[in-house]
C-alpha cells in the first residue's frame, strides 16, 4: 500500500520530495481535424515505483495519454513530465519500455523473438559491427527476466498471445528503463494466461523496482497489477468541475466490468477525484484509511448472491 | 538451342550481355528490399512509384523535343528519378492525413502522372515534329514494358551505381529500417527517427523502380520489386535465409527469363516477369505439399 499512500500524501498537498515518474498538469489534447477533444484538463501523478492503471472504454483517451508520455504526441495544453524532463527527453534516454498491441506489429515480419528484442538497443548501433556484448547479454536478461528464452528462436509470428506479450515485455525491459508502459496487455490471452501474466507482471514489479503504467479498457488487466486507476473516458472529461463526476457517471462507466469482478473478488470500492481524473481500485477490506478529501466520489460495487442475476452495483456519492 | 547460339556468336554476344548484366544487376537490387515491401504492403507504393515515373518520361521527352537534353543519356534517367522519387515522397506527405488514405494518395499520383506522361509525350512529339526533328522518343512500347535487350554498356554502370548505392543504404541502415518496419508506433517510442527511415526508403524506392524500369517497363517493375520477397517469405521465416532465396529467385527470374525470350523470341520483360511467377507459384506448391507431409508425419507419429 506504501505507493497508494505516496500517491495520497501528494494529493492532500505536502510538497514532492522527488520528481514524479509521471505528471501531467492541466494536459488537454485534440487529434488535428477533430472536432472533440481526445483528452482535457487532466492533471495525473504518478510517483516512482508505483503501478498505475489507466482505465477507461475504447476512445477514452488511454492511448493518447500513453502516447502523452512516450512523447510520441504533444499536448496542446498543459504540461508531461516524465521524471522531471520532458517526454522527448526521456525517450531519448530510453526511460519509458513501451509494450505495444499485437495488432500494431508486423507478425509477417521474417525476425526471431531474440532479433526483435535485441533491436530494442540495438537499433542505436554502428551498422559497421556486430550487436555489442553489452546489448546482447541485457536482451538475454530481459528475455529470461520475461521467461521468453525458451522461445526466443521462434519466428515472432508464431507465437501465442502470452508469448507474444512476453517478447514484447522482454524488449522493453531490455533497454533498462525506469517506466514500463504496456498497452492493453491481456488483449489476446486466454484467463488461465492472464492470470499467469498478471503474476509476471508482479514478480517483475518487485525485482527491478520499475514505474508501471497498464492501459486497459479491462478492468481485470488493471487489478493484476496496478495500485492505484486514472478513469479516462470521454464522458469524464467532457466535464470540467467535480460536478461532473457524479456515482452514477462512475457506475455507467465501470458497473459492466465491476460487477463481474466484484463476484470474484469480493466488495470493491472505486473512489476518484474530478480534478485530477485520478481514481483508485481497492480489494475488499481495503479501502481509503483516513476519508476522502473534497470532491472525492465513492463507488462500492458489491456482487449479489448467487443467482441474483448478474449482480448489480451501488453508488454512494460524496460531494466536495 | 538459341541461347547457346546467340551467346557463342561474339558479335551477337556484345549486343545481349549488357542487358544481361544490367538485367541481372537490377534484380538483384529489387531482391534485397522485395521481402521489406511485401511485409510492409508497399506493393501498391511500387505501382504507384513506376506508374509516376511515366510522368517523368514525358518531363524528359519535352526537354528533348526542344532540344535541351540529349535523348537516352544519364540527364534523361535523373529527370525521370527526380520525378519519380518526388512522386513518392508526395505519395508519403499527401497520404499521412486521415482525410486522404494512403491508397487514395497512391492511386491520386498514378492516375495524375500516367495522365501528364501521356499528355507531355504527344506534346514532345508535336514539338519535334514542327522543329523538323526526329521525333526522338521512346517507343509507348519500350517504356510499358521495358527494354533491356537493347540496354549497352552506359545502361550497366548506371544500373551498377544505383544498386551498389541501395545495397549499401539498406546495409547502413538495417537496424532502424528492421525495428520501424516490425512496428513503427514502437520504434518512435524507442526514438528511432521513422519520418527519416520512411523518407530514405521511399528515395531508395523511387531509385530502384527507376532502374527497374529499363529491365521491365512501367508497368512491370513493380513486380520486380514483389515477386522474389512474397516467394521467398513462402519459404522462409528466417531474416537472412528469406533475403537469400528472394536474391535466388530473382536471378533465377532474368536467367531462364532471357532463355525463354530467346527461345520464344517473346520480350524480355515480360519473359523475366512470368518465370518468377511461375517460381511464386511453384513456392505455394511447395508449402502445401510440406504442410500435407507435415500433417502426414504426424498422424503417423499419433499412430504408432
Amino acid at each position: 500500500m506504501s505507493q497508494a499512500t505516496a500517491g495520497a500524501t501528494q494529493q492532500s498537498g505536502q510538497p514532492a520530495r522527488v520528481p514524479a515518474a509521471v505528471e501531467l498538469e492541466g494536459v488537454g489534447f485534440c487529434y488535428p481535424g477533430n472536432a472533440t477533444a481526445a483528452l482535457e484538463g487532466v492533471s495525473l501523478r504518478v510517483a516512482k515505483g508505483e503501478r498505475l492503471g489507466i482505465l477507461g472504454p475504447n476512445g477514452g483517451g488511454k492511448s493518447t495519454l500513453l502516447k502523452l508520455i512516450l512523447g510520441l504526441e504533444r499536448p496542446d495544453r498543459g504540461t508531461v513530465r516524465v521524471f522531471g524532463e520532458s517526454p522527448e527527453v526521456a525517450r531519448q534516454r530510453g526511460w519509458v519500455g513501451y509494450v505495444p498491441q499485437r495488432p500494431q506489429v508486423e507478425l509477417g515480419m521474417p525476425l526471431s523473438v531474440r532479433e526483435v528484442v535485441r533491436l530494442g538497443a540495438g537499433w542505436r548501433c554502428a551498422p559497421w559491427r556486430g550487436i555489442p556484448a553489452g546489448v546482447a547479454e541485457r536482451a538475454e536478461r530481459a528475455l529470461e527476466l520475461c521467461g521468453a528464452t525458451g522461445f526466443a528462436d521462434r519466428p515472432i509470428g508464431s507465437l501465442s498471445g502470452g508469448q507474444f506479450q512476453r517478447a514484447m515485455m522482454a524488449r522493453a525491459l531490455s533497454v533498462e528503463p525506469r517506466i514500463l508502459a504496456l498497452d492493453e496487455p491481456m488483449v489476446g490471452i486466454d484467463p488461465a494466461g492472464q492470470a499467469v501474466f498478471g503474476e509476471l507482471l508482479r514478480e517483475i514489479h518487485a525485482r527491478l523496482g520499475l514505474t508501471l503504467l497498464i492501459v486497459s479498457h479491462d478492468l481485470r488487466a488493471i487489478v493484476a497489477g496496478a495500485d492505484r486507476v486514472a478513469c479516462l473516458s470521454q464522458r469524464l472529461h467532457s466535464h470540467t468541475g467535480p460536478a461532473g463526476l457524479t456515482p452514477e457517471v462512475l457506475a455507467e462507466v465501470f458497473s459492466h466490468d465491476l460487477v463481474g469482478l466484484a463476484g470474484q473478488m469480493g466488495p470493491l470500492h472505486v473512489h476518484a477525484h474530478a480534478a485530477s481524473a485520478c481514481g483508485h481500485v481497492h480489494g475488499s477490506g481495503a479501502g481509503p484509511a483516513g476519508g476522502q478529501a473534497a470532491g472525492e466520489v465513492v463507488l462500492t460495487v458489491t456482487a449479489e448472491k448467487k443467482g441474483g442475476g448478474g449482480g448489480g452495483g451501488s453508488g454512494e456519492g460524496r460531494g466536495g | 538451342m538459341k541461347t547457346l547460339e546467340y551467346l557463342s556468336d561474339p558479335t551477337l554476344r556484345a549486343m545481349f550481355l549488357p542487358g544481361i548484366v544490367a538485367g541481372l544487376i537490377t534484380v538483384v537490387m529489387c531482391a534485397v528490399v522485395s521481402p521489406l515491401v511485401v511485409v510492409k504492403r508497399l506493393g501498391f507504393i511500387g505501382q504507384g512509384i513506376s506508374h509516376s515515373a511515366f510522368g517523368g518520361v514525358g518531363l524528359a521527352a519535352v526537354l528533348v523535343a526542344v532540344g535541351w537534353m540529349a535523348a537516352g543519356g544519364v540527364a534523361e534517367l535523373l529527370v525521370i528519378a527526380v520525378f519519380s522519387v518526388g512522386a513518392a515522397l508526395g505519395m508519403g506527405w499527401v497520404g499521412r492525413r486521415r482525410e486522404t488514405p494512403e491508397d487514395t494518395a497512391i492511386g491520386l499520383f498514378l492516375v495524375g502522372s500516367m495522365a501528364l506522361g501521356t499528355v507531355l509525350v504527344q506534346a514532345a512529339r508535336a514539338v519535334a515534329e514542327r522543329g523538323g526533328r526526329a521525333a526522338d522518343v521512346r517507343s509507348w512500347e519500350s517504356i510499358l514494358f521495358g527494354s533491356v535487350s537493347t540496354a549497352g554498356t552506359g545502361d550497366v554502370v548506371v544500373a551498377g551505381a544505383v544498386a551498389g548505392a541501395v545495397v549499401l543504404a539498406l546495409w547502413a541502415g538495417r537496424r532502424p529500417l528492421l525495428f520501424w518496419a516490425t512496428d513503427e508506433q514502437t520504434a518512435r517510442a524507442f526514438g528511432v527517427p521513422v519520418g527519416l527511415v520512411r523518407g530514405g526508403l521511399m528515395v531508395v524506392l523511387g531509385l530502384v523502380v527507376v532502374t527497374s524500369m529499363k529491365v521491365a517497363g512501367v508497368v512491370l517493375a513493380s513486380a520486380l520489386l514483389v515477386l522474389p520477397g512474397a516467394t521467398a517469405l513462402r519459404l522462409s521465416s528466417r531474416l537472412w535465409s528469406v533475403v537469400g532465396w528472394s536474391l535466388v529467385v530473382g536471378a533465377a527470374g532474368v536467367l531462364a527469363g532471357f532463355v525463354v525470350a530467346f527461345e520464344a523470341d517473346w520480350p524480355v520483360g515480360p519473359s523475366i516477369v512470368l518465370v518468377q511467377v511461375v517460381l511464386f507459384a511453384g513456392a505455394c506448391g511447395a508449402g502445401w505439399v510440406r504442410a500435407i507431409g507435415g500433417r502426414g508425419a504426424s498422424a503417423a507419429t499419433v499412430r504408432a
